[in-house]
């Protein structure tokens, strides 16, 4: 234990992790605070740049720009109203009515605090819940597998906040868009209508990137430039946030705690983990009343609870290969890009890197405070950059990060079309991140099903026989068969006020 | 873009037949049940299932109505014709003329007229976009040619390193 942890310091002490994790960093902080470039974008559009970096590094990357872009996305929130990322959405109104109220250094700071105190929590999960979940996971079988991703894919499309049906349907396309290649039980070319390029199937990060970056660059195409920062100096930024962890503390637990079960849920991430965590934080307040008028509390709850759910997300990408949330989606392609191929065995073949992660993300939440403070206080400045100037810079990076992943220029044919898809996909309401999540899940999920289907001789009994295996079952199979459940709840019940559905 | 849901559910309807139709056609493995065949047949049918179930309505009342942040400050609003909702498919063509001119026109030419096009289109004033346009592909070359020795076409420009 101790001699790994030895390696482990010796793994990230070298220079080019140094660093490659402080520019990660920066680079997080700065994506992540321009209003509508999110967090997965930000590591999304890092992909192709841990291609040349060694392993460690690569993760680093990863790592320190996806946790500095979670908070900083809470900047633009507080000043403008406008989340930076997402997963700021759920409390900017809260923020912004503190700003209003003269209190933005507060509110900022308890973005940087409690984001970090957040992530500690959620990379201490990740430490404490993965070795044990390693054990249980050496005696899966492939029915087990197959009923887990399904799980996750299934958890995918109960939490996006849209119709669960459209999720469901996100969901095939992405594990249609797996099938097209010659990657499959019988080797056959499937789906690629003679097109060589096809035959090797779609690599999803170029899809990611498409669906994340292209898409986003075509929304700004029809939405008004948000209003530029006011100029404004700020006094000190942490003061009284030793006073706000004290009398919030419980608060601050429960959010990490849900931040933590959020982020272990496939699918499930930050956003969704800020939006649970500030309702709960309404719900339990002593003062509900207060909240939307710039009470700090759902913040230091919100803000703590997406935190902590990037590091725990990357608990079942690290076991089972099932990403978390989307971010941890794109970890897992880099995982297996750099031969840290996921999988329970990681944690005893490979455990000195397993704790080099642990290390890194508790690094990377201890910079969050120092580099935090300085780009709130360079925050006025960037956010001053015009859109105009953001959006081409980050269309030369969809090209040629595209093109770099497998120096193809099929790479940007990929980027482009599934711009378009993921931007017809968003404005009719089908969440993009289910299909994401189908996408890289799909071979798994297909290897597992066909594999077991093979061992069952065709029948489907024996998905059900061991024990595990049926408890996951009938939750993914309730999960499944939950909205059709509430559809005619409501049917056969027209008599309650329910809400009225306006037709668009 | 916004179209409504029966049209965008028959369409994964015809999506997913045609996707388990083509499954169903694949060759199955010699002397196994299940081979390639078997899971766009589960995909397609569960796909056009959705969509009809889409285009039936089912789990429209689940849908948040997309909540509008009002801007603060009176932004003008564009005047939006009937081709304004083109604009957003300038993006991916501009992707598709790299794939087309980066290898004759080197990556230099056709990255500086994507980022002028692009930068035009969100409102830069030639006096923006003209320098972007010209330092933009400049810095990304330096980055991914230079450091991280991605082969980018030289085409017509060559750079000096």
């Amino acid at each position: 234990m101790l001699n790994t942890l030895i390696e482990a310091f010796g793994l990230i002490s070298t220079w080019e992790v140094i660093i490659a994790m402080l520019a990660a960093s920066v680079y997080g902080l700065v994506i992540g605070s321009l209003p509508g470039l999110s967090a997965t974008m930000a590591t999304a559009l890092l992909v192709p740049v841990t291609f040349y970096l060694s392993p460690i590094a690569a993760i680093a990357t990863i790592v320190a720009a996806s946790s500095m872009a979670i908070f900083s996305g809470d900047i633009p929130g507080a000043l403008l109203r406008i989340p930076g990322t997402p997963a700021s959405a759920a409390y900017a109104d809260e923020a912004y009515a503190m700003t209003r109220k003269g209190e933005a250094e507060l509110a900022l700071g308890a973005g940087v605090w409690f984001s970090a105190v957040g992530g500690i929590a959620g990379t201490l999960s990740l430490m404490i819940l993965a070795p044990p979940l390693a054990e249980i996971a050496l005696s899966f079988s492939t029915f087990e597998y197959f009923w887990l991703a399904f799980l996750g894919l299934m958890c995918a499309t109960l939490v996006a906040r849209s119709s669960p049906v459209k999720a469901i349907a996100g969901m095939f396309i992405g594990l249609l868009v797996s099938c097209v290649g010659i990657e499959n039980p019988g080797g056959v070319p499937r789906f690629t209508f003679g097109i060589t390029d096809l035959f090797g199937g779609i690599e999803p990060i170029p899809a990611l990137v498409g669906v994340f970056a292209v898409a986003q660059v075509m929304r700004a195409m029809l939405t008004p430039e948000p209003p530029s920062i006011p100029r404004r100096k700020f006094g000190s930024i942490m003061a009284g946030q030793w006073k706000l962890t004290k009398k919030y503390h419980w608060q601050m637990t429960r959010g990490n705690i849900i931040g933590i079960i959020i982020g272990v849920l496939p699918g499930a991430g930050a956003d969704m983990a800020a939006w649970v965590s500030y309702a709960m934080s309404k719900r339990f307040s002593k003062e509900p009343e207060k909240f939307g008028t710039g009470h700090v509390e759902g913040l230091v709850e919100a803000g703590a609870s997406n935190n902590a759910s990037i590091a725990s997300g990357w608990v079942p990408s690290l076991l089972f290969g099932i990403p978390g949330d989307t971010i941890a989606a794109i970890a897992i392609g880099v995982l297996y890009m750099k031969g840290l191929n996921p999988g329970p065995t990681l944690f005893t073949e490979k455990a000195s890197s397993m704790y080099a992660i642990y290390l890194m993300f508790i690094i990377a939440n201890l910079l969050m405070i120092p580099l935090g403070i300085v780009m709130i206080r360079l925050a006025s400045h960037v956010l001053r950059a015009p859109r105009s100037s953001v959006m081409p810079v980050i269309m030369l990076c969809c090209a040629v990060g595209s093109f770099a992943i497998g120096n193809n220029m099929f790479g940007v044919v990929t980027v482009a079309t599934f711009g378009i898809i993921g931007y017809v996909m968003e404005e009719n309401g089908y969440p993009v991140a289910a299909m994401v999540l189908g996408i890289v899940m799909g071979t798994m999920v297909e290897q597992a099903f066909v594999t077991s289907l093979i061992k069952s001789d065709g029948s489907i009994l024996p998905f059900f026989e061991r024990p595990i295996s049926a408890i996951l079952a009938s939750m993914a199979i309730g999960a499944m068969i939950w909205p059709v459940l509430v559809w005619l709840w409501r049917r056969l019940k027209p008599a309650s006020p329910a809400p009225v559905a306006s037709g668009g | 873009m916004r179209l409504p849901d029966r049209v965008t559910g028959l369409f994964l309807v015809g999506l997913g037949a045609a996707a388990a139709y083509g499954g169903w056609l694949l060759p199955p493995v010699p002397g196994q049940p299940v081979g390639p065949n078997v899971f766009p047949l589960v995909i397609g049918t569960g796909l056009a299932l959705c969509g009809l179930a889409i285009a039936f309505g089912i789990g429209h009342t689940f849908e948040e109505e997309e909540e509008i942040i009002p801007i603060e400050g009176g932004q003008a609003q564009a005047p939006k014709g009937k081709l304004y909702g083109l604009r957003a498919l300038l993006p991916p063509a501009l992707l598709l003329f790299y794939v087309a001119a980066a290898d004759r026109l080197g990556f230099i030419i056709t990255a500086g007229l994507i980022v002028y096009a692009t930068a035009t289109a969100l409102g830069a004033r030639w006096r923006l976009s003209l320098p972007l346009a010209a330092l933009a592909p400049i810095g990304i070359h330096l980055i991914f040619s230079k450091l991280l020795r991605v082969p980018l076409p030289t085409g017509l420009l060559p750079m000096p390193w």
